[in-house]
């Protein structure tokens, strides 16, 4: 089953799965960049959780289904219309052969997720389907969806089922964030007396937020860390601080060492959140020793187990 | 465990699913995350210069566990990686476009081309890291008169192949994107090629050589 892509929005990219196990050869994790709403997506069609589809961000695509195919939408907030009649999101759509699916600006959140019967075919790369942008490998040819390219999903397209995710699993998408984080290797480097400014203050998204990370404006920290440091591990959810004191959160396509001090890192549980926080949005982080934040993790799995057995792979 | 051990590799908590272990050379991470990698125990194992991070799965091995089992293996003792038997020669072309700030380090270092060249092409070196993105090498050992700091303000587009210097150690970017390190060439050599056998032809413990490729700043 083939889909067409009429308009292909601002970056509309194949993700999947993480690219675990390659970090110390300077591969990225990629994959969705909130994976939670990739996994409802393809719950509602019947997928694996992270079977391969697609990701828009900001500025939503427009696709022709070249056959019937079961689709779904999750994620942020946009008018989105198959044939001009509004679609829902959270549930199973059925679109026939010629059927338009338009998603228009994404107006609350960052991105959108969209399943399809079967999956999407996607290249694996290193272990993974998710396309990695920088390095143009994974996904359809290593880049971003452009005008007139063809997707192909595997299987027909259409699943028996129709779904819809249950209210209380859906996520809530607001322009007001809080993420738990613990402390990291050099949060004793953060100037005395304000060290906790970084989790008094009522952050700001800045305006350079994509796949590889955000900057955070609302504070100007103090680090000493003399100026030059070892390059040093880091991970989707490390938050950096270089010598200007303005900070930044690692998202899933960074790279894997750094050269600033590393402040704070922000709990598994949360880092799906990362996903879907855009420019201009606030962000508070919540302060949490490690077993604490592990034990919310295993409640937090306990919860979403409920609608999306297999969680744990996903966040 | 004994303390001694968690004094020469300090172990330490930097998030809820990683721990950070400190070393004191880049052939001791490389050791080390050979050791960790071998255990099959952990999602991720990543050297850094001077540390190893270990990700591991929080809902399969609890966090004082995860610090428990680094502590035994740390406690057999750690040998830095030796040499491998593989030399890279690497061809790079030293200056002009592809070298945007070869003039600028030799004005820093006093040296004239032929001498930063010569300097540069004279010794064998080590690659102390590969990270940060695919194939990007950390290649240890340069001579300390080519030690220059980072630009102020990084690059914002690198082309891939840029030979970089800084902190005494020479960078080689494998992808094309923003980058800090002042750079005095280019290689045409592939450090990642997703289409190889091996996309990583490149590892930690390679000893590397620069070979100049023009004559263009040299017979100058």
């Amino acid at each position: 089953m083939s889909i067409t892509v009429l308009e292909a929005g601002l970056q509309t990219t194949v993700q999947a799965d993480a690219r675990l196990g390659m970090r110390h050869l300077g591969v990225p994790t990629s994959g969705a960049a909130d994976a939670l709403s990739l996994a409802l997506a393809n719950r509602l069609v019947g997928n694996d959780l992270l079977a391969p589809a697609l990701e828009v961000t900001l500025v939503g695509p427009t696709l022709r289904f070249d056959a019937p195919c079961s689709f779904a939408l999750t994620g942020g907030n946009a008018k989105s219309t198959l044939n001009g009649d509004e679609v829902q999101f959270h549930q199973t759509v059925i679109a026939n052969a010629g059927d338009e699916l338009a998603i228009a600006s994404i107006e609350i959140g960052m991105r959108i997720y969209i399943a399809f019967g079967g999956g999407l075919q996607a290249a694996t790369m290193l272990g993974s389907a998710s396309t990695y942008l920088p390095a143009a490998f994974g996904g359809h040819q290593g880049r971003a969806l452009i005008e007139d390219d063809i997707l192909q999903t595997s299987g027909d397209g259409v699943v028996a089922e129709v779904l819809q995710t249950p209210e209380e699993f859906r996520p809530p998408i607001s322009p007001r964030w809080a993420a738990r984080a613990c402390r990291s290797v050099e949060t004793h480097l953060l100037a005395k007396p304000r060290a906790s400014v970084l989790f008094e203050t009522n952050w700001t998204i800045g305006r350079r937020a994509d796949r590889m990370g955000m900057q955070l404006d609302g504070a100007t920290l103090g680090v000493s860390s003399a100026g030059r440091m070892p390059s040093s591990p880091v991970f989707p959810g490390t938050i950096q601080c270089p010598e200007d004191g303005v900070p930044f959160v690692l998202s899933v396509d960074s790279g894997t060492t750094g050269g600033y001090p590393r402040i704070a890192q922000i709990a598994r549980a949360d880092r799906h959140l990362l996903g879907q926080m855009r420019p201009g949005d606030h962000l508070r982080f919540l302060p949490r020793e490690p077993q604490e934040a592990i034990d919310e993790l295993h409640a937090k799995h306990d919860y979403w187990r409920q609608w999306l057995p297999g969680i744990e792979s996903v966040i | 465990m004994p303390s001694n051990d968690n004094e020469r590799y300090p172990v330490e908590a930097c998030g809820d699913d990683l721990i950070t272990i400190g070393v004191r050379s880049p052939a001791e991470a490389q050791s080390l995350v050979e050791a960790l990698r071998e255990t099959g125990a952990w999602r991720e194992v990543v050297a850094g210069i001077a540390s190893v991070v270990v990700q591991f799965d929080a809902t399969t091995i609890p966090v004082d566990g995860a610090s428990e089992r680094i502590r035994d293996l740390l406690a057999k003792g750690i040998s830095p990686i030796g040499l491998s038997d593989v030399l890279f020669e690497i061809p790079v072309e030293y200056g002009g476009e592809f070298g945007p700030d070869f003039d600028d380090v030799c004005r820093q270092t006093g040296l004239s081309g032929e001498e930063l060249i010569a300097l540069h092409t004279g010794r064998e070196y080590r690659v102390d890291l590969v990270g940060f993105t695919p194939g990007f090498a950390y290649v240890g050992g340069l001579d300390d008169k080519l030690n220059v700091a980072r630009r102020d303000s990084p690059r914002q587009r690198v082309e891939a192949g840029s030979v970089g210097i800084a902190d005494g150690r020479t960078g080689l970017y494998a992808l094309p994107g923003p980058g800090g390190w002042p750079l005095i060439g280019r290689t045409a050599f592939r450090l990642f090629d997703p289409s190889a056998d091996d996309p990583f032809p490149i590892r930690a413990g390679m000893r590397v050589r620069f070979i100049s490729t023009g004559d263009v700043e040299a017979g100058s």
